[in-house]
């Protein structure tokens, strides 16, 4: 088409401000909507997927085992997303500092769905903590009373009636259903089984509970490891405890090794003067072994000493008689232990 | 264009000293006290039901909410995690009260929170966007141009500090709907730490004085109601949860114009006293209310 070089001007000016007219109008278009909030109206269904967009470099082995763990008749509802230590609050916010003071080194979450049953949805949360001991450590503080222990399972791992929790070599796993169905928590099940089978963690593992004081009146699940601090005392670091039976009652006891028989006896100090300091009572103790180790905190018996390289005792037994009872009892256990130690 | 950039352009060029804060101040929402109806505990398993029923007991919804009014709802939509797992406010109980505002006259009613997870997310999982939406409120979700600065007179913490300011600004009444659960930090997440919600920022630094932290909120946002939820209430793991076990069945629900008084009776549900959670005391001490709910003379009732 051949045009006069007046045509042709006419022609690109009229371009031109139609262009800048377009402009204008997406210009006004963003602006009036910025200041339009309400976002659902976009539809945040779209949005809450995108938003789950992966956007870790690290974690190749565990993305491939939990892209492996997918199963049958599910799909990935959102992808892998991967958090560090300095933004895990992002995900879980006041329980990060239950991880981050255990050896926390990373989370991997990702989301899968039911096929058929959008509703039927589970998330993994999946934490690498370094060590099998601070895995034993999250996992055993927040263990849950009710858990069931399926007896076809093996290690340590449980159920709720919407999850399932483990622990295999230096991870501690939550596979978290969003709904009550027998269904959702066998295919739970099975991503638990298919990440033990899949995460290499060679021979640091924690298999089963650890035994304080033997199994004798031992509750089942009951031992704990607390890292940080125990009994909201923060000195007192990686101590056990677990609950035992005496005399019809359930006592909790405590065991904490220490560098050498010196830091024992300053730590179990310690402890006691922030019993007392916090309004705790000596109490003399029925038994001769127990002399000035028996405390009164509320009604409650404490008992608190050092044996060797070991800080140990019971906390908050609301039966004397059987408090003593146990402290003895692991009295007799440690000198067993420290036998060969003070020789 | 030549024109536009003309006009943009800026002769003084940029200034020194970097980018200067408008400092903003939260609006008080409080309404008068009214004595009796300042604490209401109500029992019964079926949310809409206790919901309104302490509120009545308060006065009525129309003590805080009157015809023309805009209500900015601030529930916990913390987590992206389904209702069932009671880490956020129930969808239920917030499509009640968005219900309960349109009843009482008022024009707009705006849910908003600022999630620890991916706010879309959030609402959508949690399901409060969606019963926020099917009541008729209209849903903001945080964007930065929401956020302003403020600082907390007589703070140690709240200086300088982004809040979502925006939607609690436009409204003429602000209300907390939280659940009762325990925090890994805290103790317990009841009605204070809710206003945590409101925080911008890298608010997790907080945490290291998380006592301190929610009394100044307790100082910073004066709302006109609270209503704290303890129907399910989290004994454990929180504040995230992730079990059913982690729940207890309480049957509660507590509407009160004294947030102080409404988590001092809240953590009883927890099996907590007051001198469990430091920042009850703190509050109180900083005038935010009082921990002596009794002298507040609750109204208390059971619906079936």
């Amino acid at each position: 088409m051949n045009l006069t070089p007046g045509r042709s001007k006419r022609l690109e000016s009229a371009i031109s401000i139609l262009l800048l007219v377009v402009l204008v109008l997406v210009g006004i278009g963003v602006f009036v909507r910025q200041f339009y909030g309400d976002i659902g109206r976009f539809g945040i269904e779209a949005a809450a997927l995108q938003g789950l967009a992966g956007e870790a470099t690290t974690g190749s082995d565990e993305r491939t085992v939990l892209a492996g763990a997918v199963p049958s008749g599910f799909e990935e509802y959102s992808e892998l997303k991967v958090y560090e230590a300095d933004n895990l609050y992002e995900k879980i916010n006041g329980k990060a500092p239950l991880y981050t003071d255990s050896g926390f080194e990373k989370l991997f979450c990702v989301r899968f769905a039911n096929e058929a049953d959008q509703a039927l949805k589970m998330e993994i949360y999946l934490y690498d903590m370094g060590a099998a001991k601070n895995a034993f450590s999250v996992y055993s503080t927040q263990k849950r009373p009710d858990g069931e222990f399926p007896a076809q399972w093996n290690g340590l791992l449980y159920k709720t009636a919407n999850g399932v929790y483990l622990v295999h070599g230096k991870y501690y796993i939550e596979v978290v259903g969003f709904a009550k169905s027998q269904d959702l928590v066998g295919a739970m099940a099975a991503v638990a089984e298919s990440l033990k089978a899949g995460l290499q963690v060679g021979d640091d593992l924690w298999d089963s509970e650890p035994i304080l004081f033997g199994k004798q009146g031992l509750v089942a699940g009951s031992s704990k490891l607390y890292l940080a601090s125990v009994f909201s005392f923060e000195g007192l670091t990686d101590t056990f405890t677990a609950r035992y039976k005496a005399d019809g009652e359930t006592v909790t006891v405590f065991l904490s090794e220490r560098a050498d028989p010196q830091e024992a006896r300053k730590m179990a100090e310690s402890y006691r003067n922030f019993l007392i300091e916090n309004g705790a009572k000596e109490k003399t103790a029925a038994e001769k072994a127990l002399a000035q180790t028996v405390l009164d905190f509320y009604g409650g018996t404490e008992i608190v000493f050092a044996k060797g390289r070991f800080v140990a005792g019971v906390h908050d037994a609301e039966n004397h008689q059987a408090a003593e009872k146990l402290a003895l009892r692991i009295l007799a256990d440690l000198n067993q232990r420290t036998k060969g130690a003070e020789q | 264009m030549g024109a536009v950039s003309y006009l943009a352009y800026d002769g003084d060029g940029p200034r020194a000293g970097g980018d200067v804060k408008e400092l903003v101040e939260l609006p008080d929402f409080s309404i008068e006290q009214r004595d009796g109806q300042a604490l209401s505990i109500v029992t019964g398993s079926e949310r809409a039901k206790t919901v309104t029923k302490a509120i009545e007991l308060l006065g009525g919804i129309e003590r805080f909410v009157k015809a023309g009014e805009t209500i900015a709802i601030k529930p916990n939509v913390a987590f992206a995690s389904p209702a069932m797992l009671g880490a956020t406010t129930s969808p239920e109980l917030v499509a009640q009260v968005v219900q309960l505002c349109y009843e009482a006259g008022a024009k707009r009613v705006v849910v908003f929170d600022n999630p620890i997870n991916d706010p879309a997310s959030c609402f959508t999982i949690s399901g409060v966007g969606k019963a926020a939406r099917e009541a008729g409120a209209r849903l903001v979700l945080p964007r930065e141009n929401l956020f302003k600065y403020t600082t907390l007179a007589g703070g140690k913490l709240i200086t300088d500090w982004p809040v979502l300011f925006e939607p609690v600004a436009a409204a003429d009444k602000l209300i907390g709907i939280s659940p009762v659960k325990d925090h890994h930090r805290s103790g317990a997440s009841m009605a204070m730490k809710n206003w945590y919600g409101l925080l911008g920022g890298r608010r997790n630094i907080f945490h290291q004085d998380i006592n301190t932290i929610i009394a100044e909120l307790a100082m910073l946002v004066k709302p006109t109601l609270v209503i704290l939820d303890g129907t399910e209430v989290m004994m454990s793991n929180g504040p995230t949860g992730g079990s059913l076990s982690d729940l207890k069945r309480a049957n509660t629900m507590i509407a009160s114009c004294d947030m102080v008084a409404a988590d001092s009776y809240g953590c009883s549900l927890l099996g907590m006293k007051v001198s469990d959670l430091a920042y009850l005391k703190k509050a109180e001490n900083a005038g935010a209310g009082t921990t002596d709910y009794q002298s507040l003379e609750p109204k208390v009732t059971k619906v079936s």
